[in-house]
């Protein structure tokens, strides 16, 4: 394009805002809403164990039915989330973060926000189908993996 | 013109030997910055799994503009580092417009990122929108490195607003140069919390490692070209005023000696920033061309005062030192690619085209050189103009005001009239801003092409 060929400041201005706009609002648009890891129904603790995951413990039951079962340790970009969870009568009653990221003022402000719409998802769902909660993507999918992952030896 | 046909195809084919137009490379440029948005992109793109809700597209967009915002912001710097590539194929002028309009572009980002990933920390925090200033004030205490950013973020208002047109036509180019040069603190402070905070940079080693030497290798570009390269320059040329020549009213031509000139590689049509050592005059540097080829023992530039630095040219005394950065500039002879050309001169826009019209390579009636100016007076270096002409056959054209101050036309049918070839001819241009304007339409109404109308401007 020639300098000195006319071209209105303004038209550019607008084109400009124009283009970033919808370019950042197509981008924001082509995300899925929800991790693809939701429908991961077993964590399979053998191929993320090892470097990333300790197994998961039962914890003792006691007459009434209560159980209390702790989940794997999963490794997120983060750092380390798990999860306890109580059943009574097969149903998911508490869900407890043993380990959650709190390196930085950052995590503390996520997980102060997250991890309790994390727990209370889960204790709605009464699974690990539960939705990432934004701007905690991680945390969320690391909830997520240790929940499902309690889970299992819970049933099983 | 008597020469016969076959003569005139010989010389033509003599000259065409020695033209050899080189290709701005603006394009390839252009697609490479293009190319590294999309990997910046491509980057969040990756590290992205999904985006829950609204919340989640507040600081997600809030996201993708800090990061193009550092990305450019690195860019924007590279361009003021004065890069011979940039300076003299691009062209000085080009590539400051280039840096006005990212600059601007850029700043827009920086101040979009603050607001969205501030709102979206509120709405995280349970707050809403009228909470977003106490949100920034608790994330400045908190996460690392934002005080330093928050004060970088502070220096680019006070930079935007200076540069923004009625303001920076108040304020003395001094002024607005010298908050401009803040740039590189603002720069350097808003760096970190890219790295500390950024999600991608702390889950993506190689993204970090990249960002490090983007920033790494403009820092060390603009070391070197703005403040090694001088100074290697100047204590190898030992450039002094050698005297000051009043050329027309008004008009003032200054001759520097020095050292083996003819070894820091100028052409004729570049220019260099001149500071000279002179009380009143050490802080600050102009853009001023040569307005003669030059030689081994001495460089001439000629000047109208116009402004106060300018004006106060004509004191400077013979032996005062001179402080020069250059050669820049990219409208040379590597920009011709045909064998005739025109050179069209408004007021002192002489200086380069004086130097053009004298080196340029081209049989006799090749060149031809239109030279405007207000009145015969104005005309500054005519004496030697006329000189060249005889010497090498070029036709030099004049078109001053007539006695009544009616301007003279320069229109596509009165050119096409003076040069009925015109259209065959490349055109290197230099004057005001309005007037350089009028002869491009005009050229183009005449059938000249815009890649072979080429013109540098530093008016913007």
């Amino acid at each position: 394009m020639h300098a000195l060929r006319k071209n209105s400041p303004l038209r550019r201005i607008v084109l400009a805002s124009a283009a970033t706009v919808s370019g950042m609002v197509l981008l924001l648009s082509l995300k899925p809403h929800s991790t693809p890891e939701t429908a991961l129904a077993v964590p399979a603790p053998s191929s993320s164990s090892g470097a990333g995951t300790s197994g998961g413990s039962s914890g003792g039951s006691s007459a009434s039915g209560t159980r209390t079962v702790t989940g794997d340790t999963i490794q997120t970009r983060w750092g380390p989330v798990q999860v306890r969870i109580t059943l009574k009568g097969g149903r998911l009653t508490e869900v407890t973060a043993v380990q959650y990221p709190t390196d930085n003022p950052r995590d503390q402000e996520i997980n102060s926000f997250a991890l309790p719409r994390l727990r209370s998802e889960a204790l709605q769902a009464q699974s690990a189908n539960i939705d990432t909660v934004s701007g905690a993507t991680y945390t969320s999918d690391g909830y997520r993996q240790s929940l499902q992952s309690a889970l299992d030896s819970a049933g099983g | 013109m008597t020469t016969t046909l076959a003569g005139g195809r010989a010389a033509r084919r003599q000259t065409m030997r020695r033209i050899r137009p080189r290709r701005s490379p603006a394009t390839v440029l252009l697609l490479a910055v293009f190319a590294g948005a999309v990997g910046v992109l491509w980057l969040w793109w990756m590290n992205t799994p999904s985006i829950a809700d609204q919340n989640g597209k507040i600081l997600n967009a809030g996201r993708i503009t800090g990061l193009l915002a550092g990305y450019l912001m690195a860019l924007v710097v590279l361009q003021m580092a004065r890069v011979p590539a940039l300076e003299r194929r691009v062209g000085s002028d080009r590539v400051a417009r280039w840096h006005a309009m990212s600059g601007r572009y850029t700043l827009c980002l920086v101040f979009a990122h603050v607001f969205l990933i501030m709102w979206g920390y509120a709405l995280q925090a349970g707050k809403s929108l009228g909470d977003i200033v106490q949100q920034t004030i608790d994330s400045i205490n908190q996460l690392p490195d934002m005080g330093k950013a928050a004060i970088g973020t502070g220096l680019f208002v006070l930079i935007g607003l200076t540069s923004i047109g009625p303001v920076r036509r108040r304020l003395p180019y001094d002024a607005w140069y010298h908050v401009h040069l803040l740039t590189y603190g603002a720069v350097f402070l808003t760096f970190w919390h890219q790295i500390t905070t950024g999600n991608d940079f702390a889950v993506e080693p190689t993204a970090k490692t990249f960002w490090y030497a983007l920033y790494g290798s403009v820092t060390a570009l603009v070391i070197w070209y703005r403040i090694l390269t001088p100074i290697r320059l100047n204590m190898r040329h030992h450039m002094r005023v050698e005297a000051v020549i009043e050329e027309a009213p008004g008009i003032v031509s200054v001759l520097i000696g020095g050292r083996k000139l003819h070894r820091m590689g100028a052409q004729a049509g570049q220019f260099f920033r001149w500071r000279f050592l002179a009380p009143g005059m050490r802080f600050s540097s102009h853009p001023y061309s040569l307005s003669a080829a030059p030689r081994p023992d001495m460089l001439r530039i000629t000047v109208k005062a116009i402004g106060d630095h300018s004006a106060r040219l004509r004191e400077l005394t013979p032996g005062t030192r001179v402080w020069a950065e250059g050669p820049y500039g990219a409208m040379t002879a590597q920009r011709r690619s045909r064998g005739k050309v025109l050179l069209v001169a408004g007021g002192v826009g002489i200086t380069p085209m004086r130097a053009l019209f004298e080196t340029l390579p081209g049989a006799a009636g090749d060149i031809t050189l239109l030279y405007r100016a207000n009145t015969t007076q104005d005309l500054a270096l005519w004496d030697e103009l006329a000189a060249i002409a005889d010497d090498r056959g070029a036709r030099l054209m004049y078109a001053v005001n007539s006695p009544d101050g009616e301007r003279p036309d320069i229109s596509a049918e009165r050119l096409r009239q003076k040069l009925p070839d015109i259209d065959k001819h490349d055109v290197f241009m230099c004057g005001p801003a309005g007037f350089a304007q009028s002869v491009y339409e005009a050229l183009r109404g005449a059938g000249v092409p815009a890649r072979r109308i080429h013109h540098e401007s530093f008016e913007m």
